[in-house]
């Protein structure tokens, strides 16, 4: 059966296309135009996974309120943002509400189609883990990294990451002391071309988040000019 | 449209600055309107004075009614003026007694107690403070108490002298000045002095001669008859009677005594003399006064404060004499003062700073002679020869004094005169205390005034200053809005007030509107996101849904567009996201090593840009500042780039990195075009550029950054042409932390 993608966009043209090329990759997709057409839609039946736009329409924060009830009724729905706006505000709201991702426009068709197949995949897995042991697991040092439910354990706690910070915690944890430049990073955040700022704000979370657990977190360190790498322990 | 809006910004350059007037502070002017004040008591000052006037004018003519009215009350009474009437006086002294009217005439060998008696009181003359007494005199040692009298056509003079040694007449010796004698000084009518001496050998009959000036010599050997002198011993020296024939007198003649004591039996020098004229030096002899005891009486009621009243008869003799021009009470003004009320308190300070501009009126009283009688005598001629009443107001120093003088008449003749003196002055101290109770009223509402005017002036242009440095506080030189309120004298209630909100309501709408603009590339940013965003996603449906087209130049060339679309909105947006980043305080401090951060970004920069050549100056050792790595890393991204951007296609990029105690200095210097003169000031500002190639980007947002980044770090930014070389150093200065608090 064919996972059905709720999208919340105003702007009917990208609604359309984003329409367009999820339902051509096998997707059912139902659109809505606002939030009290998605909140009736929702209370029909719950999508397995939700593109929100923030602003609908006049509604500034419509997409968080969708977020809020959303996660209400399924606390394992994935739900995707997908928004102008990129401020660490939403930012950090958008996590409080345990959004799984957050992409800014414009986006690349090729690689939301791509982020969606990896969210339904991470839900299915979780779905799954319940019964069954983590199958694909990495580990550098006090890291865990489970690429299936694509959650992160520092020190054996989880550490809440969005889907484009674990692809970059990934990304440098797989090769630890290689320095990362900012075109591979680019790359990892599959989000087309970003400046290297965006990157940097990227590793500022990341960091304030394994902060949060263990105030001396040190291990992704700065390359200037140049770009990141995850530090060996030296310990 | 933004580059059309920069290009009217620089036509505006530079700013209008109107000339300035030279004039005066407000507080200045202030004080020149109070002294305006001035004119007041100048004012009250000319009232005063013709207050004056006036008021000598009204007393000028009581006076004249008073003398008619006397002169009416003594017209045609020629019995009053007769010379029987009159008793004649010696005068020398206000507290005078009238000359008795004898009952009968005395023998001059009766008694010195029975003349003593008869004549009445006596007058004491003593030495104190008279000529040719010297200064250790005593009283005890020789006094003189003299009594006048009249009968009929006889003068009859008592004298009672206390003296200790008394010196008779040496014999052998011939000039008459070395034992202790009378003299005695007769003016006649005709103005002819005589000098008589009355001396004696011993007790008894004196011998009576007419002297020559000098007191020495007799005018002739032989004694006079007609006078009869008789000298007594007493226990405390010596009396004399002494009787003189009314003809040697006359009407209107002058008569004086000095008495002279020698103490010393051998070498009878004069040791003092007492005289019954206070004054001898200032007239030998004076007039006879015929006193008239019945006129006196008559004038009695008519008392005149401070004012003398005196009746002549038409020999120029006086007759009768009421009051004194000279004040009573003039010790009851002191003691007035002697417990001051708070008021008068004031008042004195004030006074003793104002008598140096006036003086007390009232002091003038000091400068009226004792004897104004040339003055009177002029004025009764007049009165006397015409039989009309004449007025004169005279001034002595400060003094004023009217006299009005009117004609006595007896059956058609002139019998007489009335001479009314009276001072001014009492009238005029009145209008003086007026005068000047005035002025230190003014002087203290003056005072306060201009205090008042002062504190009003002083706090006026503090709160002007404060607002002026508010306001220019406000802005930055290039124009950058730091505040968007005054918030000094915003609640006054008045026009300051008012203008303090008015400025704060215009610098209030000023900052909107720049935060309209500092938001506008964000909002424009997000604007154009969701259109780029419908572009791009149909693209690729496009591409996806015919995928023969996905190496088609147009669809290349469409996503070559929207990439620099997208790199544009994000320049737009990083500005503002910095900004905001930076004022939430999201950015952490930490001490880090700005050499090493300098140095790996610049091999970043070469990889990125081979064929730029880079050129890094930073001294070996460390750098160590506190700071925000990645922001100081944007903000040398940022100086790189520009200097790639408006550089020699192949020039030098030098980073240079140098440190002084206190502070750690960037520079970045390129190679190329140099900075137009007119930006150079507000390049640091958003939207400002000098660029000019049309495929890049420029919006002017990079050293912006550069700016706010430097500002975070509390740190400038300043951007100048190299000298002797073409191209632009930019140099960032930042702080060092503490020397105590770093380990380098």
């Amino acid at each position: 059966m064919a996972k059905v993608i709720a999208i919340v966009e105003d702007d009917l043209d990208q609604r359309e296309n984003y329409a367009d090329v999820l339902s051509s990759h096998g997707y059912e997709v139902r659109c809505y135009a606002d939030k009290a057409d998605a909140e009736e839609g929702f209370r029909t039946a719950l999508p397995d996974l939700a593109l929100l736009d923030i602003m609908l329409g006049e509604d500034m924060d419509g997409g968080f309120d969708l977020c809020m009830e959303l996660r209400n009724r399924s606390p394992a729905l994935p739900i995707i943002f997908l928004t102008a706006r990129d401020s660490d505000t939403d930012r950090i709201s958008s996590q409080r509400m345990t959004a799984w991702d957050y992409i800014t426009k414009p986006v690349s068709l090729e690689f939301l189609v791509a982020r969606v197949h990896a969210l339904l995949k991470i839900a299915e897995q979780l779905k799954s883990q319940e019964s069954e042991p983590p199958v694909s697991l990495l580990e550098v040092d006090q890291l865990e990294l489970d690429e299936n439910s694509m959650s992160v354990r520092w020190c054996g706690e989880v550490v809440s990451l969005t889907l484009t910070e674990f692809w970059i915690v990934e990304s440098l944890a797989r090769n630890p002391g290689h320095v990362k430049t900012y075109d591979v990073l680019n790359d990892v955040t599959r989000q087309g071309l970003v400046e290297r700022n965006t990157i940097n704000g990227y590793i500022r979370r990341i960091r304030n988040k394994f902060r949060l657990l263990d105030p001396a977190f040190d291990r992704i360190q700065t390359v200037h000019g140049t770009g990141y790498k995850w530090a060996k322990d030296l310990g | 449209m933004l580059a059309s809006r920069n290009k009217r910004r620089k036509h505006r350059e530079p700013g209008f600055r109107p000339k300035i007037r030279p004039g005066l502070k407000i507080r200045t002017k202030l004080l020149l309107l109070v002294l305006l004040l001035l004119a007041i008591p100048w004012m009250g000052y000319k009232s005063v004075r013709e207050m004056e006037n006036f008021l000598l004018e009204g007393q000028q003519q009581a006076l004249e009614l008073t003398a008619q009215g006397i002169a009416s009350l003594l017209g045609n009474r020629r019995d009053l003026f007769a010379l029987a009437a009159g008793v004649p006086e010696v005068l020398g002294r206000p507290f005078y007694i009238v000359p008795q009217d004898l009952i009968q005439a005395l023998p001059v060998d009766a008694a010195a107690e029975l003349w003593a008696a008869a004549i009445g009181e006596l007058t004491d003359f003593s030495g104190f403070g008279l000529f040719e007494c010297n200064k250790d005199y005593q009283p005890d040692s020789f006094a003189l108490r003299h009594g006048l009298g009249a009968h009929e056509n006889s003068i009859f003079s008592f004298f009672d002298v206390t003296d200790d040694s008394v010196i008779f007449r040496d014999p052998e010796k011939i000039a008459l000045d070395h034992n202790d004698q009378l003299r005695m000084t007769v003016q006649d009518k005709a103005g002819a002095t005589q000098r008589y001496l009355l001396t004696a050998q011993a007790e008894g009959r004196l011998s009576i001669y007419r002297m020559k000036r000098n007191w020495r010599e007799p005018e002739t050997g032989e004694a006079l008859r007609e006078i009869v002198a008789v000298m007594e011993l007493t226990s405390w020296g010596y009396a004399i009677k002494l009787r003189i024939p009314g003809d040697y007198l006359g009407t209107g003649s002058r008569l004086k005594f000095e008495l002279v004591d020698v103490d010393d039996k051998r070498d009878r020098k004069i040791e003092k003399i007492i005289s019954t004229e206070p004054d001898p030096f200032r007239y030998d002899t004076r007039r006879i006064r015929l006193m008239t005891p019945e006129l006196a009486k008559l004038i009695q009621p008519l008392y005149l404060p401070e004012g003398n009243i005196t009746i002549w008869d038409r020999y120029f003799r006086l007759r009768a004499e009421l009051g004194s021009i000279f004040p009573e009470d003039a010790r009851l003004r002191q003691l007035r003062l002697e417990n001051p009320s708070f008021l008068d308190r004031v008042e004195l300070a004030g006074i003793s700073l104002y008598e140096w501009v006036f003086r007390d009126p009232e002091g003038g009283d000091s400068d009226i002679p004792d004897d104004s009688s040339r003055e009177d005598r002029s004025l009764l001629q007049k009165v006397l020869a015409k039989g009309q009443g004449e007025t004169s107001r005279r001034r002595y120093g400060d003094a004023r004094l009217i006299v009005t003088a009117v004609p006595i008449w007896a059956q058609g003749e002139i019998e007489g005169a009335i001479l009314i003196k009276q001072s001014g002055n009492k009238l005029l101290a009145l209008q003086y205390g007026t005068l000047r109770r005035f002025t230190v009223l003014f002087l203290g509402v003056f005072l306060f005034l201009a205090l008042a005017i002062l504190i009003f002036s002083s706090r006026l242009t503090y709160r002007v200053g404060k607002l002026q440095r508010e306001t220019e506080l406000a802005t930055t030189p290039e124009g950058r809005l730091l505040k968007d309120r005054i918030v000094a004298g915003a609640r006054a209630s008045d026009e300051l007030g008012n203008l303090t909100r008015s400025i704060s309501l215009m610098l209030q709408n000023l900052g909107h509107y720049t935060r309209y603009l500092e938001k506008l590339p964000d909002t424009l940013a997000h604007e154009l996101h969701n259109p780029l965003n419908v572009v791009n996603s149909s693209l690729e449906n496009l591409q996806y849904q015919h995928a023969e087209l996905t190496d088609d130049k147009y669809l290349q060339r469409a996503r070559n567009g929207i990439n620099r679309l997208r790199s544009i909105i994000t320049s737009l947006t990083e500005a503002v996201n910095l900004k905001d980043a930076l004022i939430q305080g999201s950015e952490q401090f930490e001490r880090f090593d700005l050499a090493a951060l300098v140095t790996s970004c610049v091999e970043g920069y070469q990889a990125a840009n081979p064929e730029q050549r880079f050129l890094v100056q930073v001294f070996p050792g460390t750098l160590l500042i506190d700071g925000a790595p990645d922001r100081l890393a944007q903000l040398l991204d940022k100086l790189v780039d520009n200097a790639i951007e408006f550089g020699k296609k192949d020039g030098l990029i030098t980073v240079t990195l140098h440190r002084t105690d206190t502070q750690a200095q960037l520079t970045v210097a390129n190679q190329g075009s140099l900075l137009p003169e007119e930006i150079a000031e507000r390049l640091f500002d958003p939207m400002v550029s000098s660029g000019k190639d049309a495929r890049r980007t420029h919006l002017g947002l990079g050293l912006y950054i550069v700016r706010l980044v430097a500002d975070f770090h509390g740190g400038t930014v300043q951007a100048r042409n190299r000298r002797g070389l073409d191209g632009v150093e930019v140099t960032v200065t930042l702080p060092r932390p503490d020397r105590n608090t770093r380990l380098d």
